[in-house]
Order: structure tokens, then sequence, then C-alpha cells
């Protein structure tokens, strides 16, 4: 038995990789996943989330008028903010988007592609965990119905997948890569892309670093925005210097609901300046840091 | 921290719409991108409306299915008690030299059960021709589960009460404690009359909400911007004076396009205590030096929105609903 008891990919220390190569001899590849995402305020029945599941206080009874409409903001108000600050720098993202805002919040999902962003999947809702609660043929359906509706957003192919709230069963990347998912965001345990084997196909791991997660340092920890900018600072700093011998990737998630909040924004621009000013840095979408290891092939989806 | 933990496994709410895709049926979807400009009194770019909690809460609290108000330990809590009844007997009255101090007219969040309780204060926020935001009757007792009916008159006996107090008519509401409502909320208020609603934080701007008969608009009031849940994390005053400062930076800059809202929520439990009043003083300095703000009470804003844009932008609504 695999110690880790899955058998999702071969386990290796990160010094002992093939060193990644970025355009231009670039030391660190930096992402930014922006999740555009919707809370229901009247999930179905069968539908399950965490229970820290960020927004308002906490999530309380129906009509949840304060914790629906805070995450609103991001749809309406705080991704445009977001949008902006990368404007400014000249910065693309890939935005992670679920089938709510692909129907519904689609004028969202048009700004991102006229920025030639990079559209990802990401579930049906917010509040529609994929979990092990979840039977087979759900989950499957789930995945499907999710996809297609972001496919017709995106307007063709679509390569990666943020679960809500990085929810996955023991079944997930393989039923991602049958439906012909090539990369996915939900495991936070490396700084470099790695290939998964799955009984649906082959696909790729891209970790995001989660405790520099917009949602994880300010709401769930409560850290301060200037403690958040300079973590990413140090972190950088630290990267840069890690990829003088082995080249590195840092992909940073974004809620708009969150960080596109009139005073947090500033924080962010500042962010995006400190990193612009650094040598080394490639700036790409998810998806380009991926294809560059190996999540490059379209393949029909199935 | 010590109050307020919504209960697991709390009995379900009457809840009788179904919306399917559009999932809620209060607000129209107006992405920041696309909507009509919105314009204050003299051009200003912000609005701003200061929002003082004067609360009302139990030493012994009525057990809410839904809700624990203490959250410690077996009521009471003097500890959680106290540290709320400090607000009204001292911090109240070191934030409010502050307030005087820079000449606002402040829209105060009450329980109306605050004001009787506590005559020296309601007597303090008369003198002064303050504004009610509405906030319910107690801070312990919520109304979640309550029928339409009940919930008329809930509403009626607190604007009766606020009325008799204060002789001001209610015009704002938000639900009593960490925003309870009910799926008719905003269709009772606005059925009474009422103005706005204060417990939607989805826009910076107001808009109207779709209700059954009558007109209500969504003010914004403040989720981030507010003492309570700054001074509850690991933060003090002078984190909150710098994200007030940024959040007004922002809105103001914005707001030369189309003007804004900012809310200052401040419980003076928190913001009136010696070591964090005088950042309070900072961040009323800096909003009220620059031009372009508009300081105002919530309901001269609801004013200004129906006299000068609520129609126009309903037409917009009813227009681009026709469409879609």
């Amino acid at each position: 038995m695999n110690p880790a008891a899955h058998d999702w990919f071969d386990w290796s220390p990160i010094g002992a990789r093939a060193s990644g190569a970025w355009p231009g001899g670039a030391r660190l590849a930096v992402a930014f996943v922006v999740a555009v995402e919707y809370y229901e305020m009247q999930p179905p029945a069968q539908a399950a989330w965490p229970a820290s599941l960020p927004g308002g206080f906490g999530r309380g009874p129906y009509p949840d008028f304060r914790t629906w409409s805070h995450r609103e903001y991001g749809n309406r108000i705080g991704v445009f903010r977001v949008m902006d600050a990368l404007d400014r720098h000249g910065m693309r993202a890939t935005a992670a988007v679920d089938a709510y805002c692909a129907r519904e919040r689609s004028v969202v999902v048009d700004e991102c592609r006229r920025r030639n962003w990079e559209i990802a999947a990401h579930g049906e809702a917010v509040t529609r965990l994929l979990s092990s609660r979840l039977g087979e043929e759900d989950e499957r359906s789930q995945i499907r119905a999710a996809l297609q509706a972001v496919r017709e957003a995106a307007g063709g192919d679509v390569a990666g997948w943020l679960g809500p709230e990085q929810g996955e069963s023991a079944r997930t990347p393989a039923l991602l890569a049958e439906a012909g998912i090539r990369y996915v965001l939900d495991w936070p345990n490396d700084e470099l892309p790695y290939p998964m084997r799955t009984p649906g196909g082959p696909l790729v791991s891209l970790p995001m670093a989660i405790d520099l997660d917009d949602v994880f340092a300010h709401w769930h920890r409560k850290l301060s925005m200037a403690r958040w900018r300079q973590s990413i600072a140090d972190a950088a700093e630290r990267l840069l210097a890690d990829g003088e011998s082995r080249p590195r990737a840092l992909v940073l998630c974004l809620h708009p609901w969150l960080v596109g909040q009139p005073w947090r924004i500033s924080y962010l621009e500042e962010v995006l300046a400190d990193l612009r000013r650094r040598e080394g840095v490639w700036f790409a979408t998810a998806g380009e840091i991926a294809a560059r290891c190996g999540a490059g092939d379209q393949r029909s989806a199935g | 921290m010590l109050q307020y933990r919504y209960r697991a496994g709390g009995p379900p709410t009457r809840q009788t719409r179904r919306h399917g895709d559009a999932d809620q049926a209060w607000t129209d979807y107006v992405p920041a991108i696309d909507r009509p400009v919105l314009r204050w009194p003299d051009n200003a770019r912000v609005a701003l409306w200061i929002c003082p909690n004067i609360l009302s809460y139990e030493y012994m609290a009525p057990a809410d299915p839904w809700l624990d108000m203490w959250t410690r330990m077996p009521q009471p809590d003097v500890l959680a008690y106290g540290r709320q009844d400090y607000g009204n007997r001292v911090g109240f009255w070191r934030m409010l030299e502050v307030l005087d101090a820079h000449n606002v007219r402040c829209t105060a969040c009450v329980n109306v059960e605050a004001l009787e309780r506590h005559p020296e204060i309601c007597k303090a926020a008369v003198a002064r021709d303050w504004r009610y935001l509405g906030h319910g009757i107690s801070n312990s007792r919520f109304i979640y589960g309550l029928s339409e009916a009940e919930e008329r008159a809930y509403y009626e006996d607190m604007r009766r009460r606020l009325h008799a107090l204060t002789g001001v008519t209610l015009q704002g509401m938000g639900g009593p404690g960490p925003q309870s409502a009910t799926e008719s909320t905003p269709d009772v208020l606005a059925a009474l009359g009422f103005r706005y609603h204060a417990d939607w934080f989805h826009d910076d701007q107001p808009f109207p909400l779709r209700v059954r008969e009558g007109r209500l608009i969504s003010l914004p009031y403040a989720l981030e911007i507010n003492d309570a849940p700054f001074l509850g994390a690991a933060f003090d005053a002078d984190e909150f004076a710098e994200a007030a400062r940024r959040q007004f930076d922002r809105l103001w800059v914005e707001g030369a396009d189309s003007a804004r809202v900012m809310c200052l929520s401040l419980h003076p439990a928190l913001i009136g205590q010696p070591q964090r009043v005088r950042y309070l003083d900072e961040m009323l300095a800096y909003m009220l030096s620059r031009p372009g703000v508009w300081q105002a009470t919530g309901d001269e804003i609801a004013d200004h929105y129906y006299a000068s844009h609520f129609e126009a932008v309903q037409r917009w609504l009813d227009a681009r609903r026709a469409t879609t």
C-alpha cells in the first residue's frame, strides 16, 4: 500500500525534479487565478459546502442577505477592479469560472475574453462542493455540466479545473481527465507542476500557494493586508533565489469579493507593482505554465 | 468570538420562493461597467454616512433556535454582556466627543430598546438632530422565523417607539443582530413605507430592490469598514483607520465618474475605548478635509436618490430585463 494511500502521482522531493525551463531564462513563473464564482442564496437540497465557507460572518439561516451580497460584490464590482489592476501592468490572468457565472454573469466572462485571459472551469457554484459524499455518477454529471457551461461561455477549449473550495472526492482527478481537463489547481503540495496518472488519462497538477491565497490569508487567518503584501514579496524574493538552480512557479488565487473591496484592492496594486519590478519573472497564465509541463495537448472532450 | 454563533442544524426558516437559475428574487445583476451614472448634490464624489451603533443586549437572553447569543458559557456571561454595556456607559460618550469635534450628523444604528433604557443617550442623539437606521428592538432577539404578519407588527412597534422617543419617523432598516431577516423582509419594509434596506453589501451605490408593492432601495452599509469585525480580529484601530482611509481614497477616485456611498460603521464599545478613539479622530479629519464629500444621513442619501435617480434607474432596469 502506498503510504500516502493514493496513486495519483509518483512522489518526489523537489530537489530531484528535472529543471523546468521558463521562457527567457526566467527563474519564476507567476500566474494569477481569479475566482469567478457564485454563492447561492438557495442551493439545491443536496448541495454541500465546508462549514468554513467564507463570506459575511459565515452562513446564516435563509435568507442570508448579508453573506450572499458580500459575495455578489465580487461579480458586480470587485472583479472589474482586479481586471483594471492587472491591465495597468499588462498582466493577464486565468479566470476560474463556475457554471452559474458562465450562464448568469456572462459579462464577466466576456470581459475576461476581451483581455485574452485564460478561462478555466470552477465547478457549478461555490456552494456545490465536490466530495466523497457524491456518488460517482453524480460527480461525473456535475463535472460535465459545469464544463459544458464554461466551454460555451469560453467559446472553446477549457484545459484547467479548480474545484469549488478545492473540493475533490477520491475519484475527481480521474473524472476530470476523462472529461478532457488537462490540469488541476486543487493540490497545494508543490512549487512546480507535476504529472498525475488517472484511469481517465493523464493530468497535470499545478499547485497554488494556498498560504498566500487572499481568502486563506485575509479571511481565515485574518492577516492584515500589509502583512499579506509583505508575505508575497518575501515569497517572490526567496523563489527567485531558489529559481537560480531550478525555476519555480508561484500561482496566486484571488477572490474578487474580497480583494476587490475598495480598501483591499490598493494592496493588490502594490503587490503587482512589487512583482513587476523584479527581474527574472515570467508572467503567464496557469494554462501556459501547465502546458510547459505536459498539459499542452488538446484532447477531445470525453 | 463572545457572541453570535449560528447553531448547527437549526430548523429550516420559512422558504416559499424558488427561483431556479436566478437564485434570488431581490436584486438585478448590474455590473460596475454598465450602469447609469449617479450624481450627488453639488457633484460630490462620495456620500459619507456615519453609523454609530446604539445597542441593547440582555443579561439573560432568550434562547433562539438559529443563533446562540452568548457563546462562551451558560447565561449570564457577564464578561460578554459587560463588554457591550461598557459601550453605552462609557464608550458612547468618548466617541461622541470626537463626533462633535468634527460636527458630523450621524445615522445611529439603533435597537429602539437601547434608547428607551438609556434616556441620556437618546437625549444626546435628539439634541444633535441625528437620524436613525432601525436595527430592531433588541440585539439579543432576532426575527428569523417570523410570519409576515408578525414581522410587520415588529417593525410597526419599533417605528412607533422610536417616533415617541425622537419625533423621527424611521426610514431605513437593517435586521437586528447579525442582519437577521426573513424572505418577506424587503416586501414588508416597502409596504410599510420604509425607504431603504441596509442589509445588502453587493454594491457601492444604492439600487432599487425588487419588492411586491411600493418602492425600496438597498443603501450600502459597512460590512468591512466596520470596527466590529476589524477589532474582533487581530487588528487594532490604527489598522482600521488605514483601511477606512484606503476605502475612502478608492471611492473618492471612482466617484469622479459616478458617485459612491461610503459608510463608516462604529460600535462605541470598541472604538470608544481610550486606546482607540484617537484613530476615529484621524479618520474623520482625513475624510472631511477632502473636497467632494457629502456628509449625509441615510435618510438624506435615500431622499436624493428617490428624487433624482430612482425612476430613471428603475426604467433602465425594466428595459434591461425586457431584453434578457
